[in-house]
């Protein structure tokens, strides 16, 4: 099991790095952040190894402001250039807003940025912050918290609720390598329903959408485990309620998501079904061809599932219940509490197949390996054995060298993905079903 | 005392008057001495980089290792880029790419409280007994050094329960703005810890004894010929130390180490991809050969100093005649002239006439350059040798070893250009580029960016996997330019369509503007 002493090659960056790919995201986003000059290249090379090439956004990569605080602030404090940094980003950079990010070092030496914040804000600047020091937690964190940040101070207050209006999110921009490509199929689907959508961080997101996102019947987060905070909190703020569901890969999962969201809307349920009849009756349409091959050339295959609490259960999910494949051992890398160890565990538990894999939480990759053969144990010297072939591990690629062991194919989707070239790519609703039986098959085949 | 002496090395900014922040010209920077620039200070300020991250790209190289980060969980992230290079450097090397293998003790709030040692001991522990590494690099960051964590206490603790030698790395960030100070950290670790030579080292390895060969000044290259004999055999020693701290890939390792063995010499390289148990073989070397005095001139003295073993720290071999000086100095110390000035003939001869297919599309060209200070101005000599017209050069710190390199420039060039010093800072690049308008860009890993939307064409000045040293490395820069102005669509297409997040404004004023001198004044 997981160490408590290190992680192994932890497979996210910090809540800083999280929250500045997060404002990247944005539109018109420009991050400030409040911290030593280190931080923004830390970024900018993890996204560059981890985040399937893409670096930056509008204003990303090097190009994000930053105080860069030096041993004389650490003694001295940060706040007063804080303050003139702020000032001359205004005059230097084109932005719809602006987000500063606080870190390690300036939360550690006690600088309060909230009053600066608010001086800006009183001059109508379209300004907020979050406090993400690294020590809080991952990347997955800092999403949690900008988003926070967007709710409490960026979002219009005390709006009429326009029926119809929802809200999106649940996948952290960068950190899900996939984030575009995912939001816009289940936006498509979600227009498809006759909704109009706010999912933030699309192309078709405007600031101005974002500012109105109070108006929304519905908060959908399509996470157990990410951006939650920040739905109790735009309720809190806002009386919007949520629904959070799981991450919806391929039709088994989308049909769910989309009926539930239709019963919390109380939309008409004829609606629904035949929004789900059209996209399942395409789903298949499209993928009745593939079918001579894929039983000509066996492609079946056991598997191995690792990644974070997003796509671990829903890959797996998908795997079994849509592709007829037969995971094993399902591995969740990134820290989960007690309660959402047990529901993420329900999730992988609930497949109607009968499969019941394995699911353990280990952040260090090198100990996969000691947990599949705890759970397949195999004699070399057996004539006749029923081995853990033909497999398949879909992870990040760091499981580069775990499928090499087992002599198993190999898929990075979760972070990180340094193999694969990633622009709108998408594994979400029915047509993200589809590119990835693609990709799976795609290096099954790949040396025909 | 040596600096050496010391738990961590001092900064740059104190040892070599390293500077960050400035506007001047090529011509005028060849006529002053580096101790006389006013380092000056932004008022806006955009991220870089810290000492971490080059830090992290040379121990994460280095084999049978564990690189322990201690700090908050994102500290180190930065490796996943870093892996690229260490799976892709040891599958050149030895055949079989591996992961690197990089570890943070992720500090939360109550360590911030109550303190990272407690958990930092356990850690090593862990690490030795899980991996048995050869080596730990346990690596400071930020944190630690403000709450105060004494990581040299913690590991003179457990050393003696772990089979592993510990070696300490301070890196925190905020200390120096010369992230440089980078390979002190790593050179200061290594030199401390790793150069006595193991009870059991291979004895093939103990070739020649320390060397007290005079030495010259250290940006003058030596000129003894005086050569110690190895106890042994009586065979002079003709092994030199090659320092790489990753800006050259195996390519380019390859190209240097084909000039040397022309001249009679073999070559080992330090310190990446350098076994944590060979690299006291460093301390028995006839000479240690910079390819970049930036980068070496820590680790070359002390080498010296400590191990009688003689360097030079002159020229960087990118550039026809730079390397041709380059071994020229190296060949002068062998006493091997001669076979040089023959191999220099030679290889000048095949490269000058490899390259005339290129230079009729490079003639008149204005290029920009920006990267590191050495690699930027070796890089525009180059491009000058290759026909191109330098129109100006930002570098990410200035400092002493860089004088004759201005010098060259400043030779090569009637007209005068702009030489700006910043630790990248796009948004004057951006400023100065779309004043000159330069038809090229070579910029440093993530450093094309700005230039790639405002529709000029770029390449990649720094990269691992392509070659860009000695002769070959002249031919295939000037083959990948070619290659970039014969289509620079893909940039023009961005320029149509994206814009850069500054405001118009930006773009009139002056590009200085929020550099503070030392008076404390903004440029006008």
């Amino acid at each position: 099991m997981a160490n408590h002493v290190f992680v192994e090659r932890p497979r996210y960056t910090c809540a800083s790095g999280g929250a500045v790919a997060t404002v990247t995201a944005l539109p018109g986003g420009i991050p400030i952040l409040h911290a030593a000059q280190g931080c923004a290249g830390n970024f900018a090379w993890t996204q560059n190894g981890a985040a399937g090439l893409q670096v930056g956004g509008y204003c990303g990569s090097l190009t994000v402001p930053s105080s860069n605080i030096q041993e004389r602030e650490v003694v001295f404090g940060g706040v007063e250039r804080l303050h003139e940094q702020i000032g001359h980003t205004l005059k230097i950079m084109d932005g719809e807003l602006f987000v500063v990010l606080t870190s390690c070092v300036t939360e550690v030496i006690g600088d309060d940025v909230a009053p600066v914040i608010a001086e800006y804000r009183e001059q109508g600047i379209p300004i907020t912050f979050a406090e993400t020091a690294g020590f809080k937690g991952n990347a997955y964190v800092g999403y949690d918290l900008v988003l926070q940040s967007l709710f409490r101070d960026v979002l219009q207050r005390g709006i009429p609720t326009v029926k119809r209006n929802v809200n999106l999110w649940g996948i952290p921009p960068y950190q899900d390598v996939f984030w575009r490509g995912n939001l816009s199929e289940l936006r498509r689907l979600l227009e498809k329903l006759g909704l109009t959508v706010n999912s933030f961080f699309t192309a078709e997101d405007t600031v101005e959408s974002i500012r109105h996102a109070a108006s929304a019947e519905l908060n959908i987060v399509v996470s157990e485990t990410y951006g939650l905070e920040a739905a109790k909190a735009f309720q809190e703020i806002h009386g919007v309620p949520f629904l959070s569901l799981p991450l919806p890969i391929g039709p088994s999962a989308t049909e769910p998501f989309l009926t539930k969201v239709g019963e919390a809307l109380a939309l008409e349920s004829a609606v629904v079904e035949s929004v789900i009849a059209s996209e399942r009756r395409s789903f298949y349409h499209t993928l009745g061809p593939l079918t001579d091959c894929y039983n000509d050339f066996d492609l079946q295959r056991y598997a191995i599932v690792v990644g974070d609490g997003n796509y671990a259960p829903a890959l797996t999910r998908f795997l079994a219940d849509d592709l007829g494949w037969l995971p094993e051992l399902v591995v969740i890398t990134d820290p989960h509490d007690d309660d959402k160890q047990t529901l993420l565990q329900a999730r992988v538990a609930a497949s109607p197949t009968g499969l019941t894999p394995q699911l353990v939480f280990e952040s260090d990759g090198s100990q996969i390996i000691e947990h599949f053969r705890r759970r397949w144990p195999s004699d070399p010297q057996q004539k006749y054995k029923n081995a853990f072939n033909p497999a398949f591990v879909v992870g990040s690629s760091l499981e580069r060298e775990l499928a090499a062991t087992l002599g198993a194919g190999h898929l990075s989707v979760s972070y990180p993905v340094a193999n694969r070239a990633i622009l709108d790519r998408g594994y979400t609703g029915y047509r993200g079903g589809l590119r990835l039986i693609e990709d799976l098959i795609g290096q099954i085949i790949a040396g025909r | 005392m040596s600096f050496f002496d010391q738990k961590e090395p001092p900064r740059r900014e104190e040892r070599l008057g390293a500077c960050i922040a400035m506007n001047d010209t090529v011509h005028n920077l060849a006529k002053k001495k580096s101790c006389l620039h006013d380092d000056g200070e932004r008022a806006f300020n955009q991220g870089s980089i810290c000492l971490l991250l080059p830090a992290l790209a040379i121990l994460n190289s280095i084999p049978d290792s564990v690189v322990l980060i201690h700090g908050a969980n994102g500290c180190g992230s930065s490796s996943h880029s870093q892996n690229a290079n260490t799976r892709s450097g040891s599958f050149q090397r030895t055949g079989t790419g591996k992961d690197a293998l990089w570890l943070s003790t992720g500090l939360n709030e109550t360590d911030v409280i109550s303190g990272g040692e407690l958990k930092l001991a356990p850690a090593i522990r862990e690490a030795d007994q899980r991996y048995r590494p050869k080596t730990i690099f346990v690596v400071s960051t930020c944190v630690p050094g403000i709450i105060g964590d004494d990581i040299d206490g913690v590991i003179a603790e457990v050393q003696p329960d772990v089979s592993a030698r510990i070696v300490p790395i301070h890196c925190q960030g905020f200390k120096t703005k010369i992230w440089a100070t980078a390979y002190d950290a790593v050179y200061h670790g290594i030199g401390r810890t790793l150069l006595d030579e193991p009870d059991d080292a291979a004895p093939e390895a103990a070739q020649g004894d320390a060397q007290d060969a005079a030495l010259e000044a250290p940006t003058g290259a030596p000129q003894a010929t005086v050569q110690t004999a190895s106890p042994e055999n009586d065979q002079p020693n003709r092994t030199v130390n090659l320092m790489n701290i990753s800006s050259m890939g195996r390519v380019d390792e390859l190209e240097l180490e084909r000039l040397l063995k022309a001249i009679g010499l073999d070559v080992n390289f330090f310190p990446v991809f350098a076994s944590p148990d060979g690299m006291f073989r460093m301390t028995k070397a006839a000479l240690s050969i910079s390819t970049c005095p930036t980068h070496d001139d820590y680790i070359l003295k002390h080498l010296h100093e400590k191990y009688g073993v003689p360097y030079q720290l002159k020229h960087m071999p990118i550039g026809i005649e730079n390397t041709n000086q380059w071994i020229r100095d190296i060949a002068a110390f062998f006493g091997v002239s001669d076979q040089a000035e023959q191999l220099i003939a030679r290889e000048e001869q095949e490269l000058q006439a490899a390259l005339a297919e290129f230079k009729p599309l490079f003639a008149g060209k204005t290029v920009f350059v920006s990267a590191g200070e050495f690699r930027a101005l070796v890089t525009a000599q180059l491009l000058t040798e290759l026909g191109f017209t330098v129109s100006g050069i930002r570098s990410f710190h200035h400092d002493e070893f860089a004088e004759e390199e201005y010098k060259k420039l400043a030779r090569q060039s009637k007209d005068d250009y702009v030489v700006n010093i910043a630790n990248v800072q796009p948004f004057e690049e951006a400023n100065l580029l779309q004043k000159l308008k330069p038809d090229l860009f070579l910029g440093h890993t993530n450093g094309n960016m700005t230039a790639a939307k405002l529709g000029i064409a770029t390449h990649v000045i720094y990269n691992t996997g392509l070659s860009y040293v000695g002769y070959k490395g002249a031919y295939e820069l000037a083959r990948r330019l070619y290659r970039q102005l014969r289509n620079p669509a893909y940039n023009a297409n961005l320029a149509k369509h994206l814009r850069l997040p500054y405001q118009t404004e930006w773009y009139q004023s002056n590009p200085f503007q929020y550099i503070k001198t030392r008076g404390g004044s903004l440029h006008g």
